[in-house]
């Protein structure tokens, strides 16, 4: 041996004590544990997630939880999918079409199948241009349905997968005409509504492309269904912010005419569909208000709102990928937009003592008087555009159910509702203006609602920080401090706090509210008012 | 040219240690500056003839020492630092070398011939040294050559083939070597000086000869050379031969069959009366036979017929003659013997191959062993009782439960009454065979043993009693009682057997611990690992109130260790080693405790106390750290869990400590399991002494000091860490992988004919493995992306490890398991990369067939993971 060991062959003897093999071996066994310890750390670590054990057959199940390893199976089967779409595409022997359409269907089930659709997959393995090709012009109603319905479930993903449809647009608008049956022509609506509702960019590209006029033309006809997806589209492609499409949309022929027509049918879901196209049109263009206003369809929105018996307005629309919550709200919000865009409307189609008139007060009473907050809020949004009308309106909300509601309202309600009721209440105690100036007082107004407690409400407002709720507070409060009768006005101020309220503005850095609020403490309460305390 | 260097060389013996360190900074120095001129020098120094011999010496020491290490690393970083030197250098080395073989001085050429041998493990296997044998050879074939330079070229001829493997060289230079080494040992040609040196390199050259050995004529030719040189009429060249027929017992047993006759007839003299070093030779080589049959017996399949080697049952065949020649030395005790476990004489081989036979051929042994143990067992001549015991004992393992068992019933009242034997040795051997067959035919857990509950009290009795007895044959007892204890481990109802004496076997067992007489610590040590089985062993639910009060004794003598006087180096190592014995069994009972939810607050209220006791133990020493206190301190941070944090404050420098100990590298080893441990007790909260942790590890595995054992370690520790602190192990990710890669690389490139190397081959790949999984693990959720960079390097190494067939299959396992963590953790990222390597298909599939139940279990994970990214 190399190394000088010249020790020959000698073996472990058989007679040996136990101590050194003992502690070799205890010492091994105590490393040995650590060793086991540290195996059994990692493989739980591994086997967290089990169930990756390569069977790829295993059918997603109807599960509530999407797990993990099951978004995995699906986006596995989806690209499978594609890629079987890819060879049916290229296909184009012996049932070819068949063919083609098995595998649409296949990936249109999977795209449908959870809460989350493997969009992204689908995308990946590179479905879309293989749908363009899909959609091509005569192919047969089947396979153009399902090509459309694969697109729509992309659309409805997120914005860069909604995009990813840019190049199907044109072929999706084209099938929306006549000459295309009505199934197909719905569901390209719907994808087209999916991608419009996307955004602005989209909208725009839509438009250029002449997506509205087929569709308008779709509502036409009394097909439930087509008209409810097409006015659903429609609603979300006059979004704006740009008036031009709403504009577009109240001039194609037929088309005030059919809106009226589905707002009188029974169908609650049609009608919301419609009544959002209502509230898009009033919301945005004020050409359209106006023609909507000339026709019948204040009235029909006040009788929806009366007949609904029940204000149990959630309606949720099951198995759609639009999401409509309710009617009554968008009925509403039509009927507000309609009512606040334009003072005319007021003036000339609300007048007191119509029948018109009485019934959108009592509609907008039953919504103050419903459980829903929203209605509520948007109840006393509308009152408080009626309550800005002539003194006659005025008159008209504050002889009516509402008043003993909003004083209500205004005490306990959330602070958003609180503020569109001291709108509702504040306008009723100002007579309209012709110039600028301190409003008018209508002193009874005044006198009664504040000898009804609405002064604590408004002071509160004072304190908001919302500077809108504040600047209505101080408006208010200087209304009682300058109308109240008998001078009672800077007593009941003091009474409920109102100066400290308003000291809080003495160094507050929206000029115009300290000026305002300094103005009325030194004006009411006297210079040195705040430093003797 | 070369320089002068003897004055630094002589200087740096020097007994003046300041002029010492001046001339090896000298050295270090001129080592640093110009390592070719500084090797070329010091050949040049160690072949000159009128040079100092200590000169020459250490010249020689330090080449060699420039050439090889024991630590993988070291080597490769000096084999590479070889093969930079300018050839024109290295071949006026090697020069000078070979001219030192035929130098008067015998200490030169000895030198020389082992630093030839180095270079030609670096050279030879790389074809760059071509005329090293022809010159070697050359010395041999030339009639003229002085017998002394015949002699130091045999010796050099010896260890190249130690040092290459056959495959290095031709046939034609095999054949040569071997020619020349044969003749070599002639009679007729050379005197002893050359024949013992050719006897001692056909030893080595012995692998080489596979092919010769195929071959009947010259088989035929070595083995009479061989056969002939045994029966040399010098001691030293007679021991050399039998070396050789060892050697030959294990590589070519298989065409051994026609020479057994001789070979029987040679040993069995040489056995009955040759001198002992030879005798022992002698009896070597059938307890070699007998390992080879062991290990034919343990492959054989069930269903024979299989093409392996031929089972030739030399043994059987020679029982009958082979048993009494063994028989025969057992009378051949030394008068006064050492009691000591390092004892090696012609009684203790004759018992332990006695004990190789007996495994080998099983029942056939017992009734040629047991007329002897009767006749010799009540003889008046304690030679004669100690012998029959020693036989009895010797035969215990390798005959069938039934054979023994009635003979063993028949014989246990014999023997513990032979406990009270007048001779020392006779009980010593009695004890010892008392402790054979409790390890060996006890064993309720298995459903026999020769133990019944009602013989029970009786056998503790009389162990309990010659407990006392003097200290070799108490140390004895001890091991009679550790065998007894672990019968009874996890031994269903009989696991309750124990519980009632477990109160006096622990006392007594603790007295024993505190006996002086014994000379050194070895029944000290002895008894606790007794006890400590006593403890690990024992029905917990019956006992644990009984540990519990031993724990609160074993930490008072803990304490009191640190009260020793300590005047000497002596004192402080007989403190040390009663601190290893006391914190063993603290492990041992934190161990026991906190594996039940019942016991585990005994160990959580007494953890301060015991971890301020450790924390002193670490104090009484000033620089390296106590091994078995840190054991005990991994299992009690397992113990504890997350509330540990509290003890690193303090804790945290000895464990510095423990990872800067390179001297004591199983201290160093233990501390990185330690480290382990705390990570995982204590999650990412170990996360402030991370810096410090990981940069002593790193420096570790870059130290060529370190014993290479505790390097796979480290790596595995890498992964502990990783998957405490999971992304926080990014800034070690630099530091850390291209070690890993380093350290994969070398592996690839690991020798695979050295049985030590491939086992070593096998834990660093796993240990890398490890540490891969743990920061795959680790960054998954979170910084996957960081491991990227690092996938393909990993996926080649994985690819290398899986077309090893050596490959152990722990390996295999951590391979595969990797794999999957690769894949779950980055994902499509190695998508690509996984698709160009197509070898982890076959792998899988490999793996999959296995019968390892967890291999398949983590097979398959991995196939999932796999797949889950290639369909991504």
């Amino acid at each position: 041996m190399a190394d000088d060991s010249s020790t020959s062959h000698r073996r472990d003897p058989i007679k040996s004590s136990v101590g050194n093999v003992a502690a070799q071996r205890r010492r091994q066994n105590a490393v040995t544990v650590g060793k086991e310890r540290r195996e059994s750390l990692v493989r739980a670590k591994r086997l967290c997630r089990v169930g990756a054990t390569g069977d790829g057959d295993v059918p997603v199940e109807e599960n509530d939880m999407i797990t993990d390893e099951a978004g995995f199976l699906l986006d596995t089967q989806t690209s499978s999918a594609v890629e079987e779409l890819k060879s049916a595409v290229a296909y184009q022997g012996k049932g070819a079409m068949q063919k083609r359409v098995n595998t649409l269907r296949q990936l249109r089930r999977l795209l449908s199948k959870s809460e989350f659709p493997p969009v992204e997959a689908a995308l990946k393995a590179g479905a879309i241009p293989l749908l363009v090709q899909c959609l091509s012009f005569g192919s047969p109603d089947e396979q153009l349905l399902e090509a459309a319905w694969c697109l729509t479930n992309i659309a409805a993903g997120k914005p860069e997968e909604t995009k990813a449809l840019m190049p199907a647009l044109p072929l999706l608008i084209a099938h929306l005409g006549e000459k295309s049956s009505l199934p197909v022509a719905e569901q390209c609506a719907w994808a087209l509504g999916n991608v419009a509702g996307e955004g602005e960019e989209l909208r725009n590209v839509l438009l250029s492309q002449g997506a509205l006029p087929p569709l308008a033309r779709m509502m036409l006809p009394n097909k439930g269904s087509t008209v409810r997806t097409a006015a659903w589209a429609l609603s979300n492609l006059i979004k704006g912010p740009d008036p031009k499409a709403a504009t577009e949309l109240i001039k194609v022929d037929g088309v005030l005419d059919a809106i009226l027509r589905h707002l009188r049918k029974v169908d609650e879901e049609l009608a919301t569909e419609v009544a959002w196209v209502v509230v898009y049109l009033s919301a945005l263009s004020n050409f359209a208000t106006g023609v909507l206003v000339k026709s019948d369809v204040l009235q029909l929105l006040v009788e929806r709102l009366a007949t609904s018996n029940s204000l149990q307005l959630l309606i949720p629309n099951e198995n759609k990928l639009m999401q409509r919550k309710c009617t009554l709200i968008v009925v509403l919000r039509s009927l507000g937009n309609l009512v606040a865009a334009d003072s005319h409307t007021i003036s000339t189609v609300l007048v007191p003592g119509h029948e018109i008139t009485d019934g959108v007060i009592k509609v907008l009473v039953k919504c103050l008087k419903s459980d829903h907050r929203v209605l509520k809020k948007e109840a006393s949004w509308v009152l408080s555009n009626i309550a800005a009308g002539s003194i006659e309106h005025k008159q008209l909300i504050y002889s009516s159910e509402a008043v003993p509601l909003l004083l209500r309202l205004l005490s306990t309600a959330p602070f958003d509702i609180r503020k569109e009721v001291a709108y509702v209440l504040g306008n009723l105690c100002v007579a309209p203006t012709a110039g600028e100036g301190k409003p008018n007082l209508i002193e009874e107004h005044l006198a009664s609602l504040v000898q009804r407690g609405c002064l604590s409400g408004f002071i509160d407002l004072v304190r908001s920080a919302d500077i809108e709720a504040a600047r209505l507070g101080l408006q208010f409060t200087e209304l009682v401090l300058r109308g109240v009768p008998n001078g009672d006005g800077p007593k009941l101020v003091e009474q409920e706090d109102g100066i400290d309220a308003m000291e809080i503005y003495q160094f507050h850095e929206n000029e115009d509210l300290r000026n305002m609020a300094n103005g009325l403490v030194d004006k009411y309460f006297g210079e040195d008012y705040g430093i003797d305390e | 040219m070369a320089m002068e260097i003897t004055q630094f060389l002589l200087a740096a013996q020097s007994a003046d240690a300041k002029v010492r360190t001046e001339a090896e900074t000298n050295l270090r120095q001129f080592q640093e500056q110009n390592m070719p001129l500084f090797l070329l020098s010091l050949s040049v120094e160690l072949s000159n003839d009128e040079k100092p011999v200590e000169s020459r010496r250490l010249a020689g020491i330090v080449l060699k020492n420039s050439l090889d290490a024991k630590d993988a690393i070291r080597k490769e970083q000096l084999v590479q630092q070889w093969m930079a030197i300018n050839v024109s250098i290295k071949s006026q080395i090697k020069d000078f070398l070979l001219k030192t073989l035929g130098s008067s001085v015998p200490e030169a050429r000895h030198t020389s011939a082992q630093v030839i041998a180095k270079i030609a493990s670096i050279e030879v296997p790389r074809k760059q040294w071509p005329e090293l044998i022809g010159s070697l050879l050359n010395n041999m074939t030339q009639q003229d050559k002085p017998a002394a330079l015949k002699q130091a070229t045999l010796e050099t001829l010896g260890y190249v083939c130690e040092e290459i493997s056959h495959q290095d060289l031709v046939q034609d230079e095999v054949n040569a070597v071997l020619t020349a080494v044969v003749q070599g040992m002639n009679l007729a040609d050379h005197g002893p000086e050359v024949r013992l040196a050719a006897t001692k390199a056909l030893y080595n050259a012995l692998e080489f000869a596979q092919t010769n050995f195929e071959n009947e004529m010259e088989r035929n030719y070595i083995m009479k050379v061989v056969c002939d040189t045994a029966m040399s009429k010098e001691v030293e060249i007679r021991q050399a031969a039998f070396e050789c027929l060892v050697a030959i017992a294990s590589a070519y047993y298989e065409v051994l069959e026609p020479y057994m006759q001789t070979l029987f007839q040679l040993t069995s003299n040489v056995v009955k009366s040759d001198e002992e070093t030879v005798a022992l030779q002698a009896i070597e080589f059938w307890s070699s036979i007998c390992d080879e049959e062991i290990e034919l017996q343990e492959f054989e399949s069930p269903e024979s017929g299989d093409s392996g080697p031929p089972h030739s049952c030399f043994i059987e065949k020679a029982l009958s003659s082979l048993v009494p020649l063994l028989l025969e030395t057992l009378l051949k005790q030394e008068e006064d013997q050492d009691q000591d476990d390092t004892i090696w004489n012609i009684s203790m081989a004759g018992g332990t191959c006695l004990g190789l036979v007996a495994r080998t051929v099983g029942d056939a042994i017992v009734p040629l062993v047991m007329p002897f143990v009767e006749s010799n067992i009540v003889k008046p001549d304690w030679h004669c009782r100690e012998a029959a015991t020693y036989a009895f004992g010797s035969i215990l393992e390798g005959p069938s439960v039934e054979k023994l068992s009635p003979l063993v019933q028949a014989g246990l009242e014999f023997l513990l009454n032979a406990m009270k034997d007048g001779n020392n040795q006779v009980k010593d051997t009695t004890a010892w065979t008392l402790s054979r067959i409790f390890e060996l035919l006890h064993s309720p857990a298995n459903g026999f043993s020769v133990i019944s509950p009602e013989n029970l009290e009786r056998v503790l009795a009389v162990l309990l009693e010659s407990i006392k007895d003097a200290p070799n044959v108490a140390e004895k007892v001890c091991g009679a009682i550790y065998y007894l204890a672990q019968g009874y481990e996890e031994a269903g109802p009989s696991s309750s057997l124990l519980s009632p004496y477990l109160t006096e076997i622990i006392s007594c067992l603790i007295t024993t611990a505190d006996r002086t007489d014994g000379g050194d610590s070895k029944l000290r040590s002895s008894a606790y690992e007794t006890l400590n089985e006593v403890v690990r062993c024992s029905n917990i639910a019956e006992t644990s109130s009984i540990i519990a009060q031993l724990l609160p004794v074993i930490m008072s003598k803990l304490g009191q260790t640190m009260d020793i006087q300590i005047v000497s180096s002596d004192d402080r190592e007989k403190q040390g080693d009663l601190q290893a014995s006391l914190c063993g069994v603290l492990q041992v009972i934190i161990q026991k405790f906190s594996s039940t939810d019942e016991t585990k607050p005994i160990i959580l209220q007494a953890a301060n106390q015991i971890m301020l006791l450790f924390l002193k133990v670490f104090g009484c020493r000033s620089s390296t750290v106590h091994e078995e206190a840190m054991l005990a301190i991994g299992a009690l941070a397992y113990a504890t869990g997350s509330q540990f944090e509290k003890y690193m404050p303090e804790f945290y420098k000895y464990l510095e400590m423990g990872l800067q100990n390179f001297e004591e590298y199983q201290v160093c080893g233990i501390t990185v399991g330690v480290v382990g441990d705390i990570c995982r007790s204590l999650d990412d909260k170990i996360l402030p002494y991370c810096d410090g942790i990981m940069g002593l590890l790193l420096k570790d595995l870059a130290s060529s000091e370190l014993h290479r054992s505790v390097k796979p370690p480290i790596f595995s520790c890498f992964g502990d860490i990783a998957l405490a602190i999971g992304e926080h192990f990014e800034k070690y990710v630099p530091y850390a992988l291209p070690m890993m890669q380093g350290a994969a690389e070398i592996c690839a490139k690991m020798e695979t004919s050295d049985e030590e190397m491939v086992d070593y081959g096998n834990q660093l790949r796993r240990s890398i493995f490890e540490a891969y999984s743990g920061i795959l693990q680790g960054f998954k959720t979170v910084k996957p992306e960081v491991m990227v960079p690092y996938a393909q390097h990993l996926l080649k190494f994985i690819e290398l490890v899986s077309r090893d067939s050596e490959r152990d299959e722990s390996v295999t396992k951590a391979a595969v398991a990797v794999m999957g963590d690769l894949a779950d953790a980055l994902g499509s990222n190695i998508k690509l990369m996984l698709k160009e390597s197509a070898f982890y298909d076959e792998f899988l599939g490999e793996c999959l067939q296995s019968d390892d139940e967890q291999l398949k279990e983590t097979a398959g994970w991995t196939q999932g993971m796999i797949q889950r990214v290639m369909v991504l």
